[in-house]
């Protein structure tokens, strides 16, 4: 953070566009802002097309919010509901073909290590369970199988939401769905267990229920992938639409999903652990100083 | 006209909570003056879906915010 060439120079802030301008002076350019602080900065996101209610707008708010280098971070999507927002975001976005993102994400990490080897850029791919867990399958498992050292966060809607309700391998056993009206047939995947044993160093399972939480979970991703390898987030993002949650319900149902199924679990490696404690130490060294 | 969602900000400033403010998931939205300590809506944002007056009312008791009907000629000042 803090990086110089965000800030404007002065004398040109009139013809500045007016979101950045306010994205430094309001927002987290240039500065490190804490995610309890939400609603009095200036947000990544100016405003986006999602339902109204939808908790996987909710998770993507507070992606942008948790960001720990937003001015060096590709945020890699695809076909699906979450990309109608980061599409909206003030930090770079990549639209990778439906199926894509993992493969895209890995050249796309590694030109960057290439091209600024004195600096970090963190990639991101958040997408659907349908986007990485079905149709990128192979592209995603591969990902992991090379180490590829970028952040994937999976938005489990339970559903193909954007294309009006097909069942994906992530769906409930049982559960019929709009396009699926003979139930599902197979058990929902266990992704994050498949991830483990694909290679990621750290994997944390999340519901959305608690910002401060999902905010230290994705810094702690995208730092493990800075330094060790592929990280895997997979969060609960209900659909409100297909699943006829009615709105006001809609952080009740992410909830008892948490009580259910979705309780928060983190896992990392010994070597990821030991960065992390170290880590820790050091910011309550800074804190004390 | 449509539904938004309205704090009562003398109501609310009496708790210190922010807590609706962390829940709502369109950004720049509902946010917080901490000069009058009270939450507040930018009502060409909201898009009424009521997860704020459920932390509000149904989780933490307080009832500060209520829906109202607005006309676009009444939330163009904001
Ligand atoms: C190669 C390809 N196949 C199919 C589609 C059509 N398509 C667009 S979005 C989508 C499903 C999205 O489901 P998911 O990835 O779970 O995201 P969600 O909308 O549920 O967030 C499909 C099948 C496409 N865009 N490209
Ligand atoms: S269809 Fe579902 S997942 Fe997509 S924006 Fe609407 S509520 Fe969110
Ligand atoms: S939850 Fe209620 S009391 Fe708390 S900040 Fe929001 S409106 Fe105010
Ligand atoms: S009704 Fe929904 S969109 Fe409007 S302020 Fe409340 S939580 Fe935000
Ligand atoms: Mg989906």
């Amino acid at each position: 953070m803090g990086l110089e060439y965000v800030r404007i120079s002065p004398g040109f802030e009139k013809y500045m566009p007016r979101d950045y301008v306010d994205l430094v002076k309001y927002g987290p350019f240039g500065k490190q802002l804490d995610v309890m602080q939400m609603g009095q900065f200036k947000e990544l996101v100016e405003e986006h097309p999602m339902c109204a209610g939808c908790y996987m707008a909710y998770f993507i708010r507070v992606f942008y919010a948790a960001l720990p280098n937003p001015e060096d971070t590709i945020v890699l999507g695809t076909a699906g509901c979450a990309r109608l927002a980061l599409s909206q975001a003030a930090v770079p976005f990549v639209y990778g073909n439906y199926g894509d993102t993992n493969a895209v994400a890995s050249g796309l990490k590694r030109a960057l290590s290439i091209r600024f080897p004195d600096k970090v850029k963190d990639v991101v791919v958040i997408a659907g369970d349908g986007g990485l867990i079905d149709i990128g399958f192979g592209m995603t498992m591969h990902s992991w199988f090379r180490r590829e050292k970028f952040t994937t966060i999976m938005v489990d809607n339970e559903v193909y939401g954007n294309t009006g309700g097909q069942e994906s391998g992530m769906s409930p056993k049982g559960l019929q769905l709009k396009m699926a009206p003979l139930g599902k047939k197979f058990d929902k995947i266990n992704a994050v267990e498949l991830a483990k044993t694909a290679g990621c160093v750290y994997v944390a399972r999340i519901s959305p229920t608690n910002p401060k939480r999902i905010a230290k979970t994705i810094r702690r991703a995208i730092l493990a992938a800075r330094h060790f390898g592929p990280t895997f987030i997979h969060a609960y993002t209900s659909c409100n639409i297909e699943y006829s949650i009615p709105t006001r319900e809609v952080l009740a149902d992410a909830r008892k999903r948490e009580k259910q199924d979705f309780k928060f679990y983190e896992w990392m490696t010994d070597e990821v652990k030991e960065f992390f404690e170290e880590l820790e130490r050091k910011e309550k060294q800074e804190v004390k100083k | 006209m449509y539904f938004v969602a309205d704090v009562k900000e003398n109501e609310c400033a009496k708790y210190n909570c922010k807590q609706c403010v962390l829940f709502c998931p369109e950004p720049n939205c509902l946010n917080f003056k901490s000069g009058t300590n009270s939450a507040w809506v930018w009502y060409d944002r909201c898009k009424g879906c009521e997860i704020c007056v459920y932390v509000c009312s149904d989780l933490l008791k307080r009832h500060c915010i209520e829906m109202v009907m607005v006309t676009p000629k009444a939330t163009a000042k904001s």
